[in-house]
């Protein structure tokens, strides 16, 4: 086998160590930095973006919870909000119900008390008829004995008489 | 043949360093994939510490993996089929390991590498001898391996080639097929030896800087 034959074995090894040199000084020098470097630009760029992105991501999410925060705050202000109207309507209600009912009782009231004078009028015209009618009867059944005097006398008696009985 | 394979290894990799473009263009990715290839051997077997021997390994595995394919392009010459070329960047990886192994840890590198830890003092006498030939081994197996590999796949295919110029083409059709098939085993195994080649060159540099 050419493989074992020893008379290139010299001629090899040195071909291959200054080859193989070559192509290590070829790539230690000019190769592998630019190729690294890339690589290296590369992951540190990929590293900010995510860095970025995730800090993008902590702002993104901070605002959200401050708008969260802001809403509920809002929705709260609407609760107190409606509840104070809802209070003032309640206490509105009240006070108009409070004033109708005064009304109303004042009128009723009023109504009674009218009631009451005009029946007082009523009885005191049927006790002035009344009177009259009975000076009429007297004046039939007695003729002229009696004067003036005596004829507002007897009325006024009769009257009381009268004014009693309608109170019992 | 050496030349060509230094020329074309260096001008693949200086056109694809010299792209340096963020988004890699396609020769470019295949060389930074490489690159990553590379590291992520030597951060297996060498941790973060063995990155400082990336261009010898990556060169070292560069080399041979351009020797094992363009010396299967018919015509060409296998340079890694010679013993002797294995052989000497078999002893010249081990001669480094064990160089970086004394300057590293000095007179505590040879104990080290010899006595594995934990081993009890009886039976010494036994595990020195022991590990002097596994590391004697390592460089001859290193050598004969890569070698072995490339020899016995040119062996078969001149073989298969052979059997098809005698055979005619009655029947030299099947042994002919049969090259087919087995170049694609050999680019196959030309990437594998050229990997293993540098593995366990990771391997050895890896066990003299942490030692076992």
């Amino acid at each position: 086998m050419p493989q074992f034959d020893s008379q290139f074995f010299s001629s090899l090894i040195f071909w291959e160590v200054l080859s193989f040199s070559i192509l290590f000084w070829i790539l230690y020098k000019y190769a592998w930095p630019p190729i690294l470097e890339t690589l290296e630009t590369r992951e540190r760029k990929i590293r900010e973006s995510l860095d970025q992105a995730e800090q993008s991501r902590a702002t993104a999410e901070q605002k959200l919870k401050e708008y969260e925060t802001k809403l509920q705050v809002a929705a709260k202000e609407a609760e107190n909000l409606m509840a104070e109207a809802k209070q003032k309507a309640q206490q509105l209600l009240d006070e108009n119900q409070q004033r109708l009912r005064a009304d109303s009782e004042r009128i009723k009231e009023e109504a009674t008390q009218d009631i009451e004078r005009e029946r007082r009028k009523a009885i005191d015209d049927i006790k002035g008829q009344a009177a009259d009618l009975a000076i009429l009867v007297a004046e039939k059944v007695i003729g002229r004995s009696l004067s003036d005097d005596d004829h507002r006398r007897f009325a006024k008696e009769a009257l009381a008489e009268v004014a009693a009985h309608s109170k019992n | 043949m050496m030349w060509v394979v230094v020329g074309v290894a260096s001008l693949f990799l200086l056109k694809a360093g010299a792209a340096k473009s963020l988004v890699p263009s396609k020769i470019q990715s295949m060389a930074e994939l490489l690159v990553e290839f590379i590291q992520g051997i030597i951060q297996d077997t060498m941790g973060p510490s063995g990155m400082r021997y990336f261009p010898l390994i990556s060169s070292l595995f560069l080399f041979i993996l351009f020797c094992n394919l363009l010396g299967l392009i018919p015509g060409t010459y296998t340079v890694t089929s010679q013993i002797i070329v294995t052989g000497v960047f078999a002893i010249g990886v081990y001669g480094l390991s064990l160089v970086m192994g004394f300057k590293l840890h000095g007179a505590k590198f040879l104990p080290g590498i010899l006595i594995p830890p934990g081993t009890p003092g009886w039976l010494l006498p036994l595990m020195i001898p022991i590990e002097i030939i596994s590391q004697i081994a390592r460089p001859i197996s290193l050598a004969v391996r890569l070698f072995a590999n490339m020899t016995a796949g040119h062996v078969i295919l001149g073989v298969l080639v052979g059997l098809t110029i005698t055979g005619g083409l009655l029947i030299g059709w099947l042994p002919f097929s049969f090259t087919i098939v087995l170049y694609g085993l050999e680019v196959g195994i030309a990437f594998i030896q050229a990997y293993i080649f540098t593995v366990l060159t990771c391997v050895y540099m890896g066990d003299a800087i942490h030692l076992h």
